[in-house]
């Protein structure tokens, strides 16, 4: 009974601290409408101040079930009085915290103190919202109310669920087809028919090809900036995936190959005019070149260094470009405008040209990672990135295959850098701060570190996602940041691990077969 | 000696670094000559200028670097979010001295005199004992939702943690109070701008109170730190714990509550460090620890990292050549950034064990 | 005369204040199976880890057949035919038990990644003559229907096993193994121990070894060497170095007169057995 109390309060205080933050942070009036899009409730009643209430009763609904369900602990089965117990501590707690903050804050508010210097998440409109356009002690109570009742519900459903251990068989039963479909042998066995790999490559191309003509110029650019990130991930994949090098500063090479692609074919500040497709070569070149500059003198560090390190580069190129020291070279920190574009059958290229360019060199892209890394090279880097030093104990030479792997990440970057900049005939220093770094090792991480198809998802994932729910478009990079830390923890191989994770999962291995042990304890 | 030089394995790589670094070194004594010894733009009163900026910056990036050494030393772990743990002790600063300055002094018929200005020092021991805790208390926190489970895993996986933790705490401070620059509300005793002034050669130069409050203050946290690790038990268990783990676990030491409190003791000195910038500085946003954290990191590195006193010599000395490096060299003060990130790059890959040393044996790390 | 496959001319190496291995002169011969032996701390890993590169000695010389192997990195040394395997097993655990093997192979190959990603002739005839060999040497280990395991999911002895295999994909011609039967049963320590002799007899390999098992130890080896507190006590059959006093002291502390008479007879017992 004790820990049932305490499970109960404990999920009830969690809640209350992540509801109280989603208000801090704005959040609830926008999943509200969120709620309202999915329902199809009208977003504004006739009177134009005030919004729905309902949209966000249902809300507080669905985070009091949150909590209901969190205080039974994973794999638990305990008995109806239990549970009952457990519900209800939690969503009273949850209910009071939140009712008494609703309460002082709302109370404030009728008394007409402005949050907005230091909360600006606090106006008038949305506090009215959160209120319920009525009186503080009111609205605190519903929200008392909510929360108790659903979290009840929540309690009992998980409680329910777990007896219909039928359905959880037949969930994991689902779950397993899943996975041995994407279990890449299986997958091969199933479709293993060389007749109907051709089929489907030819069908996958045809479609690929009309796409971009049919969806209109929005997705076009939407599904390009996906492309781009893809390539930049398979680039960086080469690099963290295979040999296992954290490099943070990654945008540094997608920022030269932008700039020299921008100042080779812009009319100012140089005016070289030079021809596109040598451009697009020689930026992918001055990529590869910085990444040697790079690389020579600091691929021997040990990983936590080598990522601070590049980090340190990849701002060091950004302060730069804008400098005044450069400012005659690179315009400084108006950027560069009306960067070249190449030319197709007469006609500058369309958006549906550029999709068809990125689409095919996202193909190459990822024919060029498979086959390096099923050969000898991928496998010195996948051994690099398991143990370093018993790798050159096998008779890898780890530095030459570390530079070799920076090199291929930079000519990516290089690559999609003179694509990235010539699409948005403009590019500046702003283009090029340390979240594109941090977006691109996300895609990496988040698909699974050395997996192909992974990278892809995660394009989807954090690019394309984003610009499909603007609304969520503020909470996005909180949202990243969440995501790597959970990732981290419940799941570190990813969301489509490579084809060897899966089996053996990654974390915890001792100590003793890291780096470390080296010394004999003498 | 001769033995010694027999036994040097030079392979192009080495031989390569020691090239570069020579020439390096040549164009930087080059620089130095030339900026100082031929009749320069700089004057006696601006080089005690920038020393003076240098060591108050350098006293906060030391109370920062603290923060990163203490952690690395027991987790050989770069804490990748303690700029941010900064961050929001400047923020909580600021709150708290927003409402002095709003409260009038009770007892003063004067509505005009607030609280802040009727008592300047309880109220800045105040906002920096609470500033300090806010970061204590993000730091604790943080290692437990975001590095604790993680305790064991492969290297790379607690800092890709720590990275995320950056970012939701970068972004969650911006969603919750706004992306606006906001402005600290000194006593008016400690307002910016105003100071000794102190006559250097013909011209005068001006002492800034808070800057001297910063850096008197950052010296006693530093030394009180000194005195926790030297003198306590708790800085012996710290100390046992950074040895080795499973030994320190076998003596009965709680290795869990052990690092726990590292990681308070690391944001307190970090929310101190971030109140000082926030005084000092005065105008910030939700960035404002991401530059002095990579910063700090780099002091860090450069006394050594897992070294205490290395922390506090490293970020002194990155606060001097940071301020005096621009002029030194000639350049745009716009590039001092860089010149913190390029002393970074040398340093490791020069004397990867920082100035003072690492503390920790190399297989430790 | 023929060249000894290692030969260490007084290699010294030290940490801080600490003499690991102190002035030791080791000679192994070709075809040979040779034992280093010694108390816990006793610098034998030390050795080793100068041997196939991973410290440089502060001191001394190290041949290997005659060419001077001290200094070079370690993947030099693996390529000149210096293969080793470790005390604590390091495998790539995340890669399966085949690609452990073609990764020993490296060495060996030649192909270069624009090749891997054409896909020529030349890498086509490499990538599969490799792949042969990694089955073969598979089979050789019992290992062939873990070949698609990972590294990490194999059972203990397996891990040991590919281990070797691993080492052996480099086709070394002096094979270094740390403790190659720790942690294994008598059946598994048996099989291990026709495993060493096959290397030499069939393989025509060198092995240099060390090893805790004192049966195993006096079973196979052509040649023991004992350390203590890193230096050299004594060298020589393993006879020779059971009857020997210093060896004796080292193991037992000296004057211990009844318990050297069980450890003989203990002994003496396992050689007949």
């Amino acid at each position: 009974m004790i820990t049932a109390i305490k499970d109960g309060l404990r999920a009830g205080l969690i809640t209350a601290i992540i509801f109280t933050f989603l208000i801090l942070i704005g959040f609830t009036s926008v999943a509200a409408n969120i709620i309202g899009d999915i329902l199809g409730n009208p977003q504004v009643l006739n009177n134009e101040t005030r919004l729905p209430v309902g949209n966000l009763l249902i809300f507080i609904a669905l985070v009091g079930l949150f909590t209901g369900l969190v205080t039974l602990k994973k794999g638990s089965n305990p008995p109806w009085t239990d549970v009952l117990f457990r519900g209800l501590t939690g969503g009273i707690l949850a209910g009071l915290i939140v009712g008494t903050v609703i309460y002082i804050v709302g109370s404030f508010h009728m008394e007409g103190v402005d949050f907005r210097a230091y909360l600006p998440n606090l106006g008038a409109s949305q506090l009215g919202y959160l209120l319920f356009y009525s009186t503080p002690i009111a609205a605190s109570k519903t929200y008392l109310l909510y929360f108790t009742v659903f979290s009840l519900v929540g309690a009992l459903a998980r409680k329910t669920l777990t007896m219909l251990t039928g359905l959880r068989n037949k969930l994991k039963s689902i779950k397993s087809q899943i996975i041995d479909w994407s279990d890449k042998k299986n997958f091969h066995s199933l479709v293993g028919n060389q007749l109907f790999q051709a089929g489907l490559i030819i069908l996958v191309g045809i479609g690929l090809y009309f796409l971009p003509l049919v969806w209109g110029s929005y997705w076009n650019y939407i599904m390009g900036t996906v492309a781009i990130y893809i390539l930049l991930g398979l680039g960086l994949n080469i690099i963290v995936g295979f040999s296992g090098q954290l490099v943070l500063g990654y945008v540094a090479f997608f920022a030269t190959g932008a700039y020299t692609f921008a100042l080779l074919t812009a009319p100012e500040p140089h005016a070289v005019g030079l021809n596109l497709w040598v451009a697009v070569g020689l930026s992918t070149l001055v990529s590869i070149l910085t990444g040697l500059l790079l690389g020579l003198p600091i691929l021997r560090l040990r990983g936590d260094y080598l990522a601070i390190v590049t980090l340190g580069f990849g701002e060091i190129v950004r302060i730069l470009i804008r400098s005044d020291l450069l400012t005659p070279l690179t315009n400084g920190p108006k950027g560069v405008t009306n960067v070249g574009q190449p030319i197709w059958r007469g006609h500058v290229f369309s958006d549906v040209n550029y999709m068809h360019l990125l689409m095919l060199l996202v193909l190459a892209g990822l024919f060029i990672a498979k086959r390096l890394k099923d050969s000898r090279t991928g496998r010195a880097w996948i051994a690099i990135r398991e143990d370093q030093t018993v790798a050159q104990a096998t008779g890898v030479d780890t530095y030459k295959y570390k530079i070799l792997a920076l090199l291929l990440g930079a000519a990516f970057a290089g690559l999609s850098g003179a694509l990235f900049a010539s699409r948005n005939q403009f590019t500046g220093p702003e283009d090029f701060a340390l979240m594109v770094s941090v977006n691109v090792l996300c895609i990496v991480i988040i698909g699974g570190m050395g997996s192909l198809p992974g990278i892809i998802l995660g394009a989807f994932v954090l690019k394309g996602l984003p610009e499909l729910l603007r609304e969520l478009a503020d909470y996005r990079l909180l949202a990243f940041g969440a995501l790597l830390v959970v990732m981290m923890i419940v799941r570190p191989e990813g969301l489509w691990p490579g084809q060897n994770s899966k089996k053996g999962k990654m974390a915890t291995f001792s100590n003793s077969l890291g780096e470390d042990n080296l010394e004999e304890k003498v | 000696m001769i033995k010694k030089f027999q036994n040097l394995n030079i392979t192009w790589g080495t031989a390569l670094r020691y090239i570069a670094g020579l020439i390096v070194a040549v164009y930087l004594l080059w620089r130095i000559l030339q900026t100082t010894s031929i009749q320069g733009s700089y004057g006696p009163d601006t080089w005690m200028r920038f020393l003076i900026t240098g060591l108050v910056i350098g006293g906060i990036y030391s109370l920062i670097a603290i923060g990163y050494t203490l952690v690395y030393g027991i987790l050989f772990m770069i804490n990748f979010a303690h700029g941010e743990v900064m961050m929001l002790g400047t923020f909580a600063g600021y709150f708290v001295l927003e409402a002095f300055a709003a409260i009038s002094a009770p007892g003063s018929g004067d509505q005009s005199l607030s609280l802040l200005n009727a008592y300047p020092f309880p109220a800045l021991v105040i906002t920096f004992f609470v500033g300090a805790s806010v970061s204590a208390l993000i730091g604790y926190l943080l290692e437990k939702i975001a590095y604790r489970p993680l305790r064991g895993a492969q290297r790379l996986i607690p800092l890709i943690s720590a990275i995320g933790a950056s970012i939701f705490l970068q972004n969650a401070a911006q969603l919750l109070f706004g992306p606006q620059r906001r402005q600290y509300t000194n006593p008016d005793l400690l307002w910016r701008g105003t100071g000794w002034m102190i006559p250097v050669g013909e011209k005068s130069v001006m002492l800034t109170y808070t800057g001297t409050f910063s850096f008197i203050l950052s010296i006693l946290l530093m030394a009180g730190l000194l005195i926790l690790v030297k003198k306590t038990r708790l800085g012996k268990s710290m100390r046992a714990v950074a040895e080795n783990k499973q030994a320190a676990a076998l003596m009965g030491i709680d290795v869990d509550a052990v690092i726990s409190k590292t990681f308070i003791i690391s944001g307190f000195l970090a929310g101190a460090a971030g109140v000082m910038w926030g005084i000092h500085n005065g105008l910030f946003n939700h960035y404002v620890g991401f530059i002095p954290g990579i910063k700090a990191f780099t002091a860090a590195v450069l006394g050594g990292v897992g070294n205490i006193p290395g922390a506090m010599v490293g970020g002194m000395l990155l606060g001097l050549l940071e301020s005096l490096g621009p002029a030194i060299l000639g350049i745009d003060f716009q590039l001092k950034d860089v010149i913190a990130f390029t002393i970074l790059i040398l340093v490791l890959i020069f004397r990867p064990s920082g100035l003072l040393g690492e503390t920790l044996k190399e297989d430790k790390v | 005369m023929k060249l000894p496959v290692i030969e260490t001319q007084n290699v010294t190496m030290s940490f801080g204040g600490l003499t690991a291995v102190d002035r030791v002169d080791l000679v192994v011969p070709e075809q040979s199976i040779s034992s280093i032996i010694g108390p816990n701390g006793a610098g034998k890993t030390t050795l080793f880890n100068c041997v196939s590169g991973f410290y440089v000695p502060i001191e001394g010389e190290i041949n290997f057949f005659g060419k001077k192997i001290k200094g070079l990195p370690t993947h030099k040394i693996c390529e000149l035919g210096i293969s080793r395997t470790y005390q604590n097993i390091r495998l790539f655990n995340k890669m399966t038990s085949l690609e452990n093997v073609l990764v020993g192979q490296h060495p060996r190959m030649n192909s270069m990644w624009v090749e891997s990603i054409l896909r020529n002739k030349h890498y086509r005839q490499q990538e599969s003559q490799a792949l042969q060999y990694a089955y073969e040497l598979l089979d050789f280990l019992g290992l062939s229907d873990l070949a698609d395991i990972p590294a990490f999911n194999l059972p203990y002895g397996a891990q040991r096993r590919l281990e070797i295999a691993r080492a052996l994909a480099s086709q070394p011609k002096l094979l270094l193994l740390d403790e190659p039967t720790a942690g294994m049963n008598q059946q598994e320590t048996a099989e291990m121990t026709s495993l060493i002799r096959i290397l030499r007899d069939e393989r025509k390999m060198t092995v240099l070894l060390i090893e805790h098992d004192m049966r195993v130890v006096m079973d196979i080896s052509d040649i023991i060497t004992v350390l203590d507190h890193g230096q050299k006590i004594a060298e020589g059959k393993p006879a020779e170095i059971q009857s020997d006093q210093r060896v004796i002291e080292a193991y037992l502390g000296p004057g211990v007169d009844e318990i050297t008479k069980k450890f003989n007879r203990k002994k003496t017992n396992n050689a007949k057995s």
